[in-house]
């Protein structure tokens, strides 16, 4: 029990950071920053998932991005057919996303490698697809739930009404993203996901239901990648089907390659990198597909320099500036 | 006892396992046989990682091959693969307590007990080391230790000595012949390693081209001339 809720130094900085910027930059930042603040905490808990999926089990998802939309939709969908507080349908749009991904993940579970990179492609190209058509449900009527025009309200929950306080929340379920991955990689799925990583034969050996724990992961990624959808979706009040494209499920992941898959700096960068560097761009008077450049630069840089990313060689300079610390603190 | 009945394996034209039946009923058994011969391929056909054209296996008498590989896990088989697998980001502990996750002991006695067979494997006092900071030879301690826990029936091991010192090779000799008195396990080993099998194996099979050509005492067996024929290659017998 002791070594569950064992805080490593890594730990230590990442609550340090969540508590930053719960507690400092929603004061910092002008609206504008606050909704560049807060959908990058959406995409951070995104990026989690699918970071988690790369470092864990070695599995490319490439759907982040269209579960977010699911998650988003189903949340728009519950908040205009019912009067449930925000974390109902935030709690109801992860778990059916997490069920999307579990179901996603049966025939993709026969497939492994390149093979499962593709068939999640395939799954986010429907997605874009279902969503362009049929759009997002704005308080419509009917089961699709789309009306022309200005949209109903959508309910942000009661105790963060405000730009700020609603950043605080985002940052908050990131927190708890990033802690419900690390408390599964302490315990008994995270033991069998090593192991499957290493080989699936030996994990069979060792009598872990290969299976059941691929899907759970999918799960995993599905639950965060929902509550993210939901999350973007108290952020803006509706949805819109561009933010859910394919080329989005491949930016992010390629992006959580460049920052680091292995640890939650890693993530962070990828987030910044997703949904700051635009915005900076943007202030500048810059064109934001220049970013595209910058993105493309720092993969050929991880992937010929930096296999645990950005936040990798940011941590090794770490260690080599202090070196009596213990070398594995992460 | 593990007991194998008419067991082919076909791999397209290729015969891997030719009807080979052979009954093990002592504590430690080894398998030989040149390259090809189909040791390994039999060794899958136990782990359930290849499905016999036909045959059957029983272990204590229960029918092994409708089992999935993890369910033959459950049951109490138990084996390590010419490279050990050992996850480099766990702890040796976390590697052999991955082994009885399953179960529904509960956590302290699973602690207890991954405790006991670091103990005997003589890895007790590295338990916290990170996989990936391990020798190889301690790798396979690990390997073995986890092969101890969670009650198994039947242990085996494919070319546990490769790539070892002969310091090391009779190391883990010795505890393999420990294996059968602290658990309770059959034990089934395959290797080149001809000397390693005369000193801890009693029964030996030894296979060649997918075919038995001998099996009884470890001694006679390896005097058979067949047996040296198929190793050495001289005239036909």
């Amino acid at each position: 029990m002791r070594q569950l809720f064992h805080v490593t130094p890594s730990g230590w900085a990442g609550l340090g950071t969540a508590a930053f910027g719960i507690l400092i930059l929603p004061s910092l930042s002008n609206s504008y920053w606050l909704s560049v603040f807060t959908s990058m905490g959406c995409f951070l808990l995104a990026i989690a998932g699918v970071a988690f999926m790369y470092a864990r089990l070695g599995m490319v998802s490439l759907t982040q991005v269209g579960l977010m939309g699911v998650g988003g939709w189903i949340a728009l969908r519950l908040n205009h057919a019912f009067d449930f507080p925000f974390e109902v349908n935030l709690a109801l749009a992860a778990t059916a996303t997490m069920i999307f991904g579990w179901i996603l993940a049966l025939p993709a579970l026969r497939m492994r490698g390149l093979y499962l990179a593709l068939v999640t492609l395939m799954a986010a190209g429907g997605l874009e697809i279902i969503f362009a058509t049929f759009q997002f449900p704005n308080g419509g009527a009917g089961f699709w739930g789309v009306q022309t025009g200005s949209g109903a309200a959508f309910r942000r929950p009661w105790i963060a009404q405000s730009a700020q306080a609603y950043l605080r929340y985002v940052i908050a379920c990131a927190l708890l993203g990033f802690l419900c991955i690390e408390l599964h990689r302490r315990l008994q799925p995270g033991r069998a996901w090593a192991l499957i990583r290493r080989s699936e034969a030996a994990a069979m050996a060792a009598g872990v239901n290969v299976t059941l724990y691929k899907t759970w992961a999918f799960g995993i990624a599905g639950l965060l990648g929902g509550a993210a959808g939901a999350l973007l979706a108290g952020s803006l009040g509706l949805l819109d089907d561009g933010t859910f494209r394919a080329s989005e499920s491949v930016m992010i992941f390629a992006l959580a390659v460049v920052g680091g898959a292995h640890s939650w700096q890693g993530a962070l960068v990828a987030a910044a990198l997703y949904k700051v560097l635009p915005a900076v761009l943007n202030i500048w008077g810059v064109d934001a597909n220049l970013s595209f450049v910058i993105f493309g630069a720092g993969l050929l840089h991880a992937v010929i320099t930096a296999p645990q990313g950005i936040a990798g060689q940011l941590l090794d300079g770490l260690r080599r500036l202090s070196p009596k610390r213990e070398a594995r603190d992460a | 006892m593990l007991e194998i009945e008419d067991v082919t394996v076909r791999f397209g034209g290729v015969v891997a396992l030719s009807a080979v039946s052979v009954r093990f009923d002592k504590p430690v058994n080894g398998i030989i046989g040149p390259n090809g011969a189909g040791k390994t391929t039999l060794m899958n056909v136990l782990s359930g990682f290849v499905r016999p054209a036909s045959g059957r296996v029983s272990g204590d008498g229960e029918a092994l091959l409708p089992l999935a590989p993890h369910r033959r896990a459950h049951w109490g088989l138990r084996r390590s693969f010419q490279k050990e697998e050992i996850a480099d980001d766990l702890t040796v502990f976390e590697n052999v307590l991955v082994q009885i996750d399953h179960s529904r002991s509960p956590a302290r006695s699973k602690t207890a007990e991954v405790e006991a067979m670091l103990a005997l494997v003589g890895m007790a006092d590295r338990a916290g080391k990170i996989g990936a900071a391990l020798s190889g030879f301690e790798r396979r301690l690990t390997d073995v230790a986890k092969c101890l826990v969670g009650r198994p029936r039947l242990v085996m091991f494919d070319e546990p000595a490769g790539g070892m010192s002969v310091d090391e090779s009779r190391q883990l000799g010795a505890l393999i012949r420990q294996i059968h008195g602290a658990t309770g396990a059959q034990v089934l080993v395959i290797d080149h390693d001809v000397e390693l099998i005369r000193t801890i194996c009693e029964d030996t099979l030894v296979l060649d081209f997918g075919r038995r050509i001998a099996f009884g005492p470890t001694a006679e067996v390896l005097d058979d001339p067949r047996v040296k024929a198929a190793y050495l290659g001289t005239e036909e017998v």
